[in-house]
């Protein structure tokens, strides 16, 4: 049983193919440098299509933390989190670390998780822990 | 332009039903125009929803719907913008009258889930479902699984206590009031009290909420009849519509940038529909909220402008947002305890509202209720939209 998501633009496929080869990255805008999170054809900024793949931070701030009972791909209850990534945005990613281990506002790092199925995901750990 | 009022209205018991979705449509739809007044005959529009987020999906339900009950429409329209469906229809429909184009129309949903239960039972059986759901969501949300908002409502209702220092208690305080209100209600999902310990003591789904905190999925529907001034039958119970605003921020389910508990469309839909409505949000009655989570009922109750940021669960402790309160809050017993077939959950939210403002609310009447507010959402409250009913004044 295909448990995959959608990938449901061709930029979806790039970031997840780039994932898989532990690289946490996204598209920046060649004409005015913005970098988008997530990735895009068409930057929102200057309305060029013109991007090249670029590094995003590995280290950000958890905003938010939470755990869901039941899901597709991950079976026992996985620590959710949205991590902010200074001057890219909001990542929704797991968190490798237990719910009662975390608090708003500390800084976490990224490493890759790979799901049951053989999806390599992005997950964030708090800082220190390894 | 023209005024335009709602004349008939009429919902199903929120529950589980075993009538097709289609048939059950029909039945509102026959209701509330007996309600109005009006044969399928002198029907000029017609505009639905699908009927639900998993259920089987078929094709033009309006035009079906126009052959069932013999309405020759001069307006249809298929809605599917999420929670707000049925009041982005409603919207148009709306402007079509007052335009002149038409002088009725009928707005209906009716919406049939397979039930929780069958799903869990058989998940092979119902993947493609489950699928569906996850579908929602782009690959950046969906590829972690989600199949329901709920975690990313866990994220904002756990942002909104952490900035305001609120306990468990003032969220699950807010369930209970709801319950009590639906109490009152004959044809609410839910009919057995429920205790603050209860709620804390129920399981949490996705911390911080509590299962007695989240909406149930149900089936329901409910259809509501506009007119022009020529087809009001009936003077006495006319509820007027003074205004519909919408208002949509840049993001679709979980913000990739900024706060992810402001809503900031919540507060420029209600600024316009009150701007629009000349009144001011003091001067509304009773008002018809949607929230499909204690904290998120909360976090509306003061986007909307009733309560200062951070001051909601005192107004609900207080008795503010209740019967004898400052303004009558969810008097069906909201999303958590009438029950929420979302589809259909903005037409119920009309039918209570017309219903208390033309004094039919029985046991839930607030006393002289003359302005109503509605609020819907749509994803993870992306867009907004706020209507202002009022009564006609004679």
């Amino acid at each position: 049983m295909d448990t995959k998501p959608y990938m449901q633009d061709r930029a979806a496929e790039e970031f997840f193919s780039r994932l898989s080869e532990g690289k946490f990255q996204s598209t920046r805008c060649r004409g005015c440098g913005r970098v988008h999170y997530p990735p895009r054809v068409v930057c929102p900024e200057c309305l060029s299509g013109e991007m090249e793949w670029v590094d995003l931070p590995c280290e950000g701030i958890l905003l938010a933390f939470t755990w869901q009972e039941a899901a597709i791909r991950c079976r026992k209850p996985e620590v959710l989190g949205l991590v902010e990534l200074e001057g890219v945005g909001n990542v929704f990613t797991r968190v490798d670390a237990p719910y009662e281990d975390l608090h708003i506002g500390m800084r976490v790092t990224f490493s890759t998780w790979t799901s049951p199925d053989g999806l390599v995901l992005h997950q964030f750990r708090p800082v220190g822990n390894t | 332009m023209k005024e335009v009022y709602v004349a008939g209205v009429a919902m199903a018991d929120v529950g589980r039903h075993i009538l097709d979705p289609h048939e059950l449509g029909a039945r509102v739809c026959a209701e509330a125009l007996r309600d109005a007044g009006l044969l399928p005959r002198e029907v000029e529009g017609i505009a639905t929803t699908p009927h639900g987020y998993m259920a089987d999906f078929r094709r033009f339900p309006s035009q079906r719907m126009a052959d069932y009950l013999g309405i020759t429409a001069g307006f249809m329209m298929d809605v599917d913008s999420g929670g707000n469906s049925s009041t982005a229809a409603v919207q148009v429909a709306c402007d079509r009258i007052r335009l002149g184009r038409i002088s009725s129309c009928l707005v209906y949903a009716a919406q049939r889930e397979v039930p929780k239960k069958e799903v869990q039972k058989d998940v092979l059986g119902h993947f493609h479902l489950i699928r569906a759901a996850n579908s929602l969501y782009d690959t950046y949300q969906a590829a972690y699984g989600v199949i329901s908002p709920l975690p990313f409502y866990a994220m904002a209702v756990q942002r909104y206590m952490h900035k305001y220092g609120l306990e468990p208690e003032d969220v699950a305080r807010v369930a209970v009031l709801l319950r009590e209100h639906a109490l009152r209600h004959p044809q609410a999902a839910y009919k057995e009290p429920l205790t603050v310990e209860e709620v804390l003591l129920s399981p949490l789904v996705s911390p911080p909420i509590h299962r007695l905190e989240s909406s149930e999925m149900h089936d329901g529907a409910a259809a509501v009849v506009l007119v022009s001034e020529e087809l009001l039958r009936d003077r006495s119970r006319a509820v007027r519509i003074a205004a519909v605003a919408e208002a949509h921020d840049p993001t679709n389910f979980l913000p990739y940038r900024g706060e992810i508990d402001e809503f900031p469309c919540v507060e420029r839909a209600v600024r316009a529909a009150l701007a629009e409505s000349g009144y001011r949000v003091e001067e509304v009655d009773v008002a018809e909220v949607y929230g499909a989570f204690a904290g998120l009922e909360l976090i509306m109750y003061e986007r909307l402008g009733f309560f200062p940021r951070g001051e909601a669960p005192a107004a609900v402790r207080e008795g503010r947002t209740t019967h004898g309160g400052d303004v009558l809050l969810n008097p069906s017993g909201g999303r958590l305890s009438l029950g929420h077939p979302a589809y259909v959950t903005p037409l119920l939210e009309i039918v209570e509202v017309v219903r208390q403002l033309r004094g039919e609310a029985g046991e839930r009447q607030r006393p002289g209720a003359a302005v109503g507010l509605v609020h819907t959402e749509q994803g993870f409250i992306n867009g907004s939209i706020v209507m202002v009913l009022d009564r006609e004044m004679s």
